[in-house]
């Protein structure tokens, strides 16, 4: 068949294939069948030779019928909850042993600086300038008044903007950072333990217990493992280029993308509930009992399901 | 299934027993869209910003909030909708997966996460090396997503328009040697009529015997070629 004749017997469908793609949201049900009829067209004009001008004009028909027939779904607060209670357990699972590295990397060495700052109190200057301990001294003295001051909604709301914005950004830097072997993911992580272990430590020596752990003790639970899940996520992206195992590293790198995606969502959900308790819940000012009972349940609720994820995958 | 041909496209084989090609975009073009969405995102803060800083307290939470969602947000929601964000689309570019087909909120999330990685140490050094050290133009987030910035359209301007005339040329090319012929019209511009001659002349055994100088037939084959055709120009 020549070219043009080619060219005459088919323009009519292709005119109305690209027709139904620009008008995309309601594709006729045989638009596979036209689909793969234009791939036939494609491959017929490849073979036979035909002028680069039509091969290039099909291929530009078989690349938009693509994008319309394997569009992924749209972005939806049910899809993330999906992610959230099916794919996170699931991702737990097969990260298990990055996720186990990460809990002790940031315990252990959290608790190290823990019992270092109890037996020496002075060490918490190796961790902290004397300016910000001054900060944290004033902001959870007992007699002081910003923890008796009743703070206003507005506050509330300011103090929800700065939690989302810094706590959700530091996991997601975890993760971006951590496709740089890991460095980006541990150095955080490390960091935030010693700095946390320190300061649990040295509020405990100073004695301002009743107002700093029932302030943390009900956002801690999903913040702090949240920070762990991120710090797995990161490493998991990381060393998948130090160690790609049988894989060349470029398709372990791709594979460690799609294994820490729920991570990532994970993660996320857990430190937007961290906020959201941090903002409105842990400033309360109701007896410390109440912060207790509640913390410790929010506690056993993350440990729980976590430990389910990475033990089980459920 | 890799192979590049001469016009920087690369082949990708369908499920539906064709190979598609696509033309990856390279750093100048994802830079300049890059710019026009950074663009964008400070417009967008600068009126968030002026508009919470009436607000108070509680607008500089909302502030806080929203810068938060533009600067992670951003790039995620509109290449995870289309592959395109408002900068992407100005210059024709779009996000798909490796094997071709459009690339989904996953790809976009894991692609757009590891820009931290890419801008390490500082204006994007790192993502700069790897696109222009890889085939195809990836920065590190497209090689953990498994994505690739591709040009919406194909479409390689084939057009020549200067009424010459059309030919049909005596043997049968492939489509890459007809590509290499269209491109030997259209670059004759910036050529020199000795250095025209001079490649043309590559191709005289080839083409036999023929009633005009070699580079001057070539040129009539590629008009034949991007469509005109024969007896139509006659008349002109």
């Amino acid at each position: 068949m020549k070219q043009n004749q080619f060219i005459q017997s088919k323009s009519e469908n292709w005119k109305r294939f690209e027709a139904h793609c620009n008008q995309a949201d309601n594709l006729p049900s045989n638009f596979p069948t036209q689909f793969r009829q234009i791939c036939s067209d494609l491959s017929i004009a490849k073979t036979r030779n035909y002028s680069p001008t039509l091969v290039q004009n099909l291929n530009r028909l078989v690349q938009l019928g693509q994008t319309h027939l394997y569009k992924g779904s749209s972005l939806s607060l049910r899809q993330i909850l999906h992610v959230f209670t099916r794919d996170f357990p699931t991702a737990l699972y097969t990260t298990r042993y990055y996720m186990w590295g990460s809990f002790f990397a940031f315990y252990g060495f959290g608790l190290l600086a823990f019992i270092w700052v109890l037996i020496s109190p002075d060490a918490i200057y190796h961790f902290l300038d004397p300016q910000s301990v001054n900060n944290l001294e004033s902001m959870y003295n007992p007699s002081g008044s910003t923890q008796s001051l009743i703070r206003g909604a507005d506050s509330d709301v300011l103090m929800l903007g700065v939690y989302i914005f810094n706590n959700i950004g530091i996991a997601f830097q975890m993760i971006g950072g951590g496709a740089l072997f890991g460095i980006g993911a541990l150095i955080p992580l490390l960091f935030n333990s010693f700095y946390l272990g320190a300061v649990f430590a040295h509020m405990l020596n100073v004695g301002y217990t009743s107002t700093f752990y029932s302030f943390v003790i009900s956002h801690g639970s999903f913040e702090l493992m949240a920070i762990v899940v991120a710090g797995a996520a990161g490493s998991k992206i990381g060393f998948s280029l130090l160690a790609p195992g049988n894989y060349t590293r470029a398709y372990a790198f791709k594979a460690a993308g799609k294994q820490v995606m729920p991570l990532i969502v994970g993660a996320f959900v857990m430190l937007f509930i961290a906020a959201f308790i941090e903002a409105f819940w842990s400033p309360r000012d109701i007896p410390s009992a109440y912060k207790y009972f509640i913390g410790s349940i929010g506690w056993l609720f993350v440990c729980y399901r976590l430990y389910k994820g990475v033990r089980y995958g459920t | 299934m890799y192979e590049q041909g001469i016009d920087n496209q690369t082949q990708r084989s369908l499920a539906e027993g064709v190979s598609m090609s696509l033309h990856p975009a390279g750093l100048a073009v994802r830079t300049s869209a890059y710019l026009f969405d950074f663009f964008i995102r400070l417009v967008a803060m600068a009126a968030i910003g002026i508009i919470t800083a009436m607000l108070g307290k509680a607008g500089g939470g909302i502030f806080l909030i929203s810068y938060f969602v533009v600067s992670w947000g951003y790039y995620i929601y509109f290449e995870g909708k289309n592959g395109q964000t408002p900068g992407k689309k100005r210059y024709g570019l779009v996000v798909v997966q490796d094997n071709g087909l459009p690339a989904h909120f996953a790809h976009a999330i894991i692609r757009n996460l590891l820009r931290v990685a890419d801008s390490f140490p500082f204006v994007y050094a790192l993502g700069i090396v790897t696109v222009l050290s890889s085939k195809e133009f990836k920065r590190i987030g497209d090689w953990a997503a498994g994505t690739l910035v591709v040009y919406k359209e194909s479409t390689v301007d084939l057009n020549i328009d200067d009424g010459g005339e059309v030919c049909s040329p005596p043997i049968q090319l492939s489509t890459t040697e007809q590509l290499a012929i269209i491109e030997f019209a259209k670059r004759c511009d910036t050529l020199s009529e000795a250095r025209q001659v001079e490649l043309a002349n590559v191709l005289a055994p080839v083409l036999g015997d023929i009633e005009q100088p070699t580079h001057m037939q070539i040129k009539a084959y590629a008009r034949y070629y991007i469509g005109q055709s024969v007896s139509s120009t006659r008349n002109v």
